[in-house]
């Protein structure tokens, strides 16, 4: 008796089996519902036009079929779309790596008069709401001139890639902390016997500090990515027609899309065969899946990003 | 003959040229450069350290004085203009005196015609932000038991931090993908409203109404709460357990006073997340009033509905609102949270 209790309930430091039975139940109850709108979506993308229009139909097709993914593939020029996609977050991706890096040094590892006052700026300024910004920030883009010298930054790249290199990527305080954190905590030891070697400031920041912080260059090249990933509503400001990314292409279809059945019923005609839900949903995934697969290999720093960046307190 | 007088010519400028870098090099070499060097040689080391600490957050100095502060001013001056728009040529047209507060008073007495959008956003913040910080928490005591497979879970848990994104939202939204059908109007409403009080109801079953949003604004605010859980002293549990405490009064006595910090944390990063999003009524109306062509051509025909500036004057409101659900909940948290020190 004694013993079933103890199986049951646990003692001190060992949890109980009801206890752990509750604890699945929840995180699996939990996991579904995370999962929920990327279940049904799949699903829904597997079903053909009949099932679904036909309301009896609601998980599972009855014959699954991939063409609503072959429409999407063709609909928003997939190969086009992924190049263009790429294109847009990784060139912004390194210049903000790059400069968060050079930034959270200067910060890190030098004491100068106003440093405080400065990181308090830099902290300030990021807690403004992106929206805030948003139409000033089109406004001074427009004609927009650095050192005097005038830089085109509309319809091109460069509206994402300079203003990173300058400090000013898509939440880029964010990695700018996470620099600065993990160039703190590397001993100073280190430094004093480079100098007393003789190296210069660059040549130490270069072969010394650059090499330890090899988890900060992927937390913030990760985190940068994918949020220039998902960024639509500032490429189609700023590029115009130039560069159409997976998301942008799926905004439109979606546009479209609402615009054609404002209520969402379908119909048996033609132009249901590519304007319906499933195309949409297989769109959605299609759009999704190149994060999907970088968070499944890199979930790891991804996790490490927030734990190290001090954000909790340290 | 000719050819002769080209040739000399040619060597003649390529004579000065050479001159010319020759003391131009002379000139950097021994006026501008070494000396600076040498100068730079016989600052004190703290003072050097101070250069460089200032080179290399020169880029973002260079941002700062070019893109972010010019961005904050023509945020307040566009709110407080009357009119904010671009001729060719001429350049940027700013009418109405700041003072005046045109748009201001556009919105709350003269065209009252958006404020039900306004406190729609703001109530929808004010009720979302406790929601997600609870269910947060929760679910970081949740992952951070020590059971079998807590990775495939953890997995599961934050694929929201990677996907999502205002539009993510958005096509939820449309598609009624935000609840799960089960929960929304299934056995627990009816249940609730026999044996609950209304309020204590109406915001749970608001919370069910929508718990995939929830789930998916809390990825990042559960790292948070985990990363500070994992940093917690083992012995001091150990040490209360031995005193006998329950797993009830571990929580409240010992977890949630160490948790006070990263729940403000998360207050504030969940309030300023969701209300960007741009899923809320408010946020809509500031982009689709900015720039009706969606061009940035900036042109007055921009201007005829509502314009640059009166979207400007809403992303203000935003702000005061995000700024007050900020204050209100800080302050519930500090209230309630007194008892500790």
């Amino acid at each position: 008796m004694e013993k079933i209790k103890k199986i049951l309930f646990g003692r001190n430091e060992q949890s109980g089996l009801i206890f752990k039975i509750v604890i699945y139940l929840l995180l699996i109850g939990v996991s579904f519902i995370f999962l929920y709108p990327l279940l049904a979506m799949f699903a829904r993308s597997l079903m053909t036009l009949e099932d679904l229009i036909n309301s009896t139909v609601s998980w599972i097709p009855r014959n699954p079929t991939l063409k609503n993914y072959q429409t999407a593939f063709i609909w928003m020029q997939f190969i086009k779309a992924l190049t263009d996609s790429l294109q847009v977050s990784i060139m912004p991706t390194l210049a903000t790596v790059i400069s968060s890096a050079l930034i959270g040094y200067g910060f890190g590892r030098f004491d100068f008069y106003g440093k405080k006052i400065l990181m308090f700026l830099m902290i300030a300024l990021f807690l403004i709401p992106s929206v805030l910004t948003y139409i000033p920030t089109t406004v001074l883009y427009r004609d927009f001139k650095i050192l005097g010298i005038e830089v085109k930054l509309m319809d091109s790249l460069k509206a994402f890639w300079v203003p990173a290199l300058f400090g000013n990527g898509i939440r880029q305080t964010i990695f700018i902390l996470i620099f600065y954190q993990f160039f703190r905590i590397i001993p100073d030891e280190l430094f004093e016997a480079a100098e007393v070697d003789g190296s210069s400031t660059l040549r130490t920041f270069i072969t010394i500090a650059i090499p330890l912080v090899g988890p900060a260059f992927l937390i913030c090249g990760l985190y940068s990515f994918v949020w220039y990933w998902n960024e639509t509503a500032l490429a189609r400001l700023y590029f115009g027609s130039e560069y159409t990314t997976l998301p942008m292409s799926l905004d439109s279809f979606i546009a479209t899309y609402s615009s054609m059945y404002s209520q969402g019923q379908l119909s048996m005609d033609a132009a249901s065969q590519t304007y319906n839900i499933g195309v949409q949903y297989a769109m959605t995934l299609i759009s999704i899946l190149p994060l999907l697969i970088v968070y499944l290999f890199a979930q790891k720093w991804f996790i490490e990003g927030v734990d190290r960046s001090g954000i909790a307190g340290n | 003959m000719r050819k002769f007088a080209w040739l000399s010519l040619v060597k003649r400028v390529k004579n000065i040229l050479k001159a010319i870098k020759k003391y131009f090099g002379l000139f950097l070499k021994y006026i501008g450069f070494i000396w600076l060097k040498q100068r730079f040689q016989r600052i004190p080391n703290r003072y050097k350290k101070m250069i460089y600490g200032l080179l290399f957050i020169a880029p973002w100095l260079i941002g700062l004085v070019y893109i972010s502060i010019p961005i904050f001013l023509k945020s307040i001056r566009m709110a407080l203009s009357d009119k904010y728009y671009f001729i060719t040529g001429v350049g940027w047209q700013i009418t109405g005196k700041w003072y005046e507060f045109t748009q201001f008073e556009r919105i709350f007495t003269e065209e009252p015609y958006h404020l039900s959008q306004i406190s729609a956003t703001f109530e929808d913040v004010l009720l979302v932000v406790p929601l997600v910080v609870i269910f947060a928490l929760i679910l970081a005591l949740m992952l951070n038991q020590k059971i079998k497979g807590i990775g495939i879970f953890r997995t599961i848990f934050f694929i929201p931090v990677i996907l999502l994104s205002g539009n993510m939202l958005m096509n939820f939204e449309r598609n009624s993908l935000l609840t799960v059908p089960a929960i929304a109007n299934g056995t627990i409403s009816s249940f609730m409203t026999d044996y609950f009080p209304d309020l204590f109801n109406e915001v749970l079953l608001n919370a069910f109404g929508q718990i995939v949003l929830i789930l998916w604004l809390s990825g990042v605010q559960i790292l948070i709460f985990l990363a500070g859980l994992q940093k917690m002293d083992k012995s001091i549990y150990e040490a209360a357990r031995i005193d006998g405490a329950s797993i009830w009064e571990l929580f409240w006595k010992i977890t949630l006073p160490a948790m006070i910090p990263l729940i403000y944390i998360n207050i504030i990063y969940t309030t300023i997340i969701y209300a960007n999003l741009s899923n809320n009524a408010l946020i809509q109306l500031i982009t689709s009033s900015s720039d009706e062509s969606r061009s940035l051509a900036g042109t007055l025909t921009d201007e005829i509905n509502y314009g640059r500036a009166y979207s400007a004057a809403l992303s203000w409101i935003l702000f005061g609102i995000e700024l007050t659900v900020i204050g209100f909940y800080s302050l519930v948290v500090r209230l309630s949270s007194k008892k500790y020190d």
